[in-house]
């Protein structure tokens, strides 16, 4: 069994997450970083869930704390607060995943994150929808046109499906065309497609896009075979839109406004392998609001 | 006659004539003289005479008077206009002629007499002038506020002869200042609430979260029916004060949206939709969107949402009315129109609704939080607060106007312009 550390000054949260973790696994609890930091020495957490803001030592110092005795423990931070405000930290401190404390709390994200981070199974988009998940359609992408067409078939069938494909068009316009032209490098890390021009993929470097649906949302999942995103470039690009000091960039515009355009945005990264860009949308307004940081590296 | 006689009576002839005729030649010459005097300093000074001096004069006074954007007019103690400048006579629509010799609340004010509290009035009676007085002049789609003074004009014998009205409207004025007392109630109550919202949400988010684990598992938490009844009543009163803490923060929030060239209308249909989505569809929609509207830059997420906030209360405003009239027994029509039109490097777009519409006293208090006309639970009264905020952040403004049972919201968005 899993064991996890729970760390919130708020008892409320404490309790409630305790209660919902501790069916599937060893769970334990502490008021502060300082009383959490005496438990991890005692003993190795497989992962570490602690607030940001607490009396005493805040939540991400103690975290990289944590990694420091501990490298193997997984860490998230959850917040009350704006997690865009929290981006840069999270550079400094090297933590990936932060999730919004919604109300109603959002018991099946987290136990999802949580499930996926636990058994180092991040990739698929079913994996952070619920049992009932229903996939609408699935798509190989091994050139420019049809990149087009596959963003055009997926949003129709968004749409027909569910009377709306929120932003998802604009977001698939920006994600896609890093997949197709971007990604694919020789292996000095030069590009090997110039933009604008019709490309056709080798058979290694296709790209997937899957797109479904659950109950109370749905996704777009982009899986890029020759992706060569790492959290820290992730994290760097993120953090200069939000500061706004990315105007001029590149690259970058693409993974902010997908992150701005969809309620939630989940990036999983198998180094030099692949990379797994999730979009997903609730269909009700409670579990919008701020934006939760989603990185997953294996 | 004898001859003596005759010649006597010529010699005196003949003298006289001469006479004359020395006389009339000097004079000739004196008068070439004095002609040629008069022509010489004319030519030589280039005098004006008194006539050329009086209507130059005059024709500057008039070019000040029609040059003036303010409306003034000269009347008489009927009321009737003896003098008016070109602005009166462009505001009112008329050519001058047609407006001379008419009385000046029929023109301008279009009634059949004189306004209340006229100055005019007084200023005839006691002679001395009335600073400024605001009037409000409403028609079928907008109200205009005018700032009116009146000035004496002595006749001969010392009494007041004519005033001079001077009407200088001050409707944009107004809104600004308005607007500008809004943005300061705003950003103070903003920067306060911030900091208590996010405190506010992580206790609700643990209460929240634990009566859900309750409701999921009543009987770990030893509950009978009635406590599963009472938790679910508390779920309820998180979800309304999360709700309230969630516009308080949108509020508060100084983001860096993005900005993104968009079109508007595509953003109304899209807003429109979702509205309609949401099941309120007790009115008629009717989209007059003009096809080649400029693209405005902006963030197209908080745009769509103030259009769908504007868009769903007028949708409640026409439910609120047909239930009133329903209640007398009469059936009511709701038509909801949404427009578009570019205005001088600005885009418009008008959301018009003949629901309950808003009253004057009311009208300056819609954009402040908490303020709202609806039944406790039914809204928090942030919603117009937070689109004007949005509208703010966008360099535009908001400007509303009620009248004969039409409501009329008008976002003013500046157009993107090229550097």
């Amino acid at each position: 069994m899993y064991s996890i550390l729970i760390v919130d000054d708020e008892t409320s949260i404490r309790m409630m997450l305790y209660d919902y973790l501790e069916d599937k696994y060893k769970v334990d609890s502490a008021e502060n970083a300082e009383i959490g930091m005496r438990m991890c020495k005692e003993r190795d957490f497989d992962m570490v869930i602690s607030d940001v803001n607490m009396p005493g030592m805040k939540g991400p110092e103690f975290l990289s704390e944590v990694k420091k005795m501990c490298p193997a423990t997984r860490t998230v931070l959850i917040t009350a607060y704006n997690i865009d405000n929290y981006i840069r930290m999270a550079r400094e401190f090297n933590i990936t995943n932060i999730i919004p404390k919604t109300t109603p709390f959002n018991f099946l994200e987290l136990g999802s994150l949580i499930d996926a981070l636990l058994t180092k199974n991040i990739f698929g988009l079913s994996r952070y929808m619920l049992p009932a998940y229903n996939v609408l359609g699935s798509y190989c992408i091994r050139s420019s046109v049809e990149a087009k067409q596959v963003r055009e078939t997926a949003t129709a069938l968004l749409t027909d499906t569910l009377g709306t494909s929120g932003n998802m068009r604009l977001i698939l316009d920006e994600i896609i065309t890093n997949a197709v032209y971007h990604a694919p490098a020789y292996p000095d890390g030069t590009e090997k497609y110039p933009e604008y021009v019709e490309v056709h993929l080798q058979p290694d470097e296709f790209v997937y896009l899957e797109c479904g649906h659950d109950t109370e949302k749905y996704g777009i999942s982009i899986t890029d075979n020759k992706g060569r995103l790492t959290k820290e470039m992730v994290l760097y690009k993120i953090d200069r839109q939000i500061a706004g000091e990315g105007i001029l960039d590149d690259s970058g515009r693409g993974i902010h406004m997908s992150r701005l355009f969809s309620d939630r945005m989940i990036i999983n990264i198998s180094p030099n392998n692949k990379t797994e860009i999730i979009l997903i949308n609730y269909f009700s307004h409670k579990y919008r609001g701020y934006k939760p940081l989603y990185i997953n590296e294996l | 006659m004898p001859f003596p006689i005759v010649l006597a009576a010529f010699g005196i002839f003949a003298a006289f004539f001469f006479f004359a005729l020395v006389q009339y030649r000097a004079l000739h010459r004196k008068n070439k003289a004095l002609e040629k005097a008069l022509r010489g300093a004319q030519g030589e000074r280039n005098l004006p005479s008194l006539t050329d001096k009086i209507k130059l004069s005059k024709h500057q006074l008039e070019t000040a008077f029609d040059a003036i954007t303010d409306f003034i007019c000269a009347i008489d103690r009927d009321y009737k206009i003896v003098r008016v400048n070109k602005s009166y006579a462009q505001y009112v629509k008329l050519p001058i002629r047609d407006i001379l010799g008419k009385q000046c609340f029929e023109v301008f004010w279009k009634q059949s007499s004189p306004c209340d509290n006229c100055p005019a009035g007084r200023t005839f009676l006691r002679g001395t002038q009335v600073a400024k007085q605001q009037f409000i002049q409403r028609d079928l789609y907008n109200v205009r506020y005018f700032d009116v003074g009146t000035y004496p004009v002595a006749g001969s014998g010392g009494a007041t002869e004519n005033v001079i009205e001077y009407i200088r409207d001050v409707t944009e004025e107004k809104n600004i200042m308005e607007q500008l007392i809004r943005s300061e109630k705003l950003a103070t109550i903003g920067t306060m609430t911030a900091g208590i919202a996010h405190e506010m949400i992580n206790p609700l988010s643990g209460i929240s979260g634990t009566v859900a684990n309750m409701l999921q598992v009543p009987e770990k938490y030893g509950l009978n029916q009635k406590g599963i009844q009472r938790v679910s009543t508390l779920m309820d009163a998180t979800a309304r004060a999360t709700m309230i803490m969630k516009d308080l923060l949108h509020l508060s929030r100084k983001e860096e949206g993005t900005s993104v060239l968009t079109e508007i209308n595509t953003i109304i249909k899209k807003a429109v939709n979702a509205v309609q989505l949401k099941g309120l569809s007790s009115a008629e929609y009717k989209l007059l969107l003009e096809k080649t509207l400029p693209k405005v830059l902006c963030d197209p997420v908080k745009i769509e949402q103030v259009i769908i906030n504007m868009v769903t209360n007028a949708v409640q405003s026409i439910a609120e009315k047909k239930e009133r009239l329903a209640l007398e027994g009469k059936e009511h029509n709701g038509m909801i129109i949404i427009s578009t039109q570019p205005v001088d490097g600005t885009v418009h777009i008008d959301i018009i609704d003949n629901g309950m519409g808003i009253s004057e006293d009311v009208k300056g208090k819609i954009f402040d939080p908490f303020f709202t006309t609806r039944a406790p639970g039914e809204g928090t009264g942030l919603g117009l607060s937070v689109c004007h905020r949005i509208i703010e952040e966008h360099n535009g403004r908001i400007v509303v106007e009620s009248n004969n049972g039409l409501t009329t919201f008008t976002i003013i968005m500046p157009v993107h312009s090229p550097q």
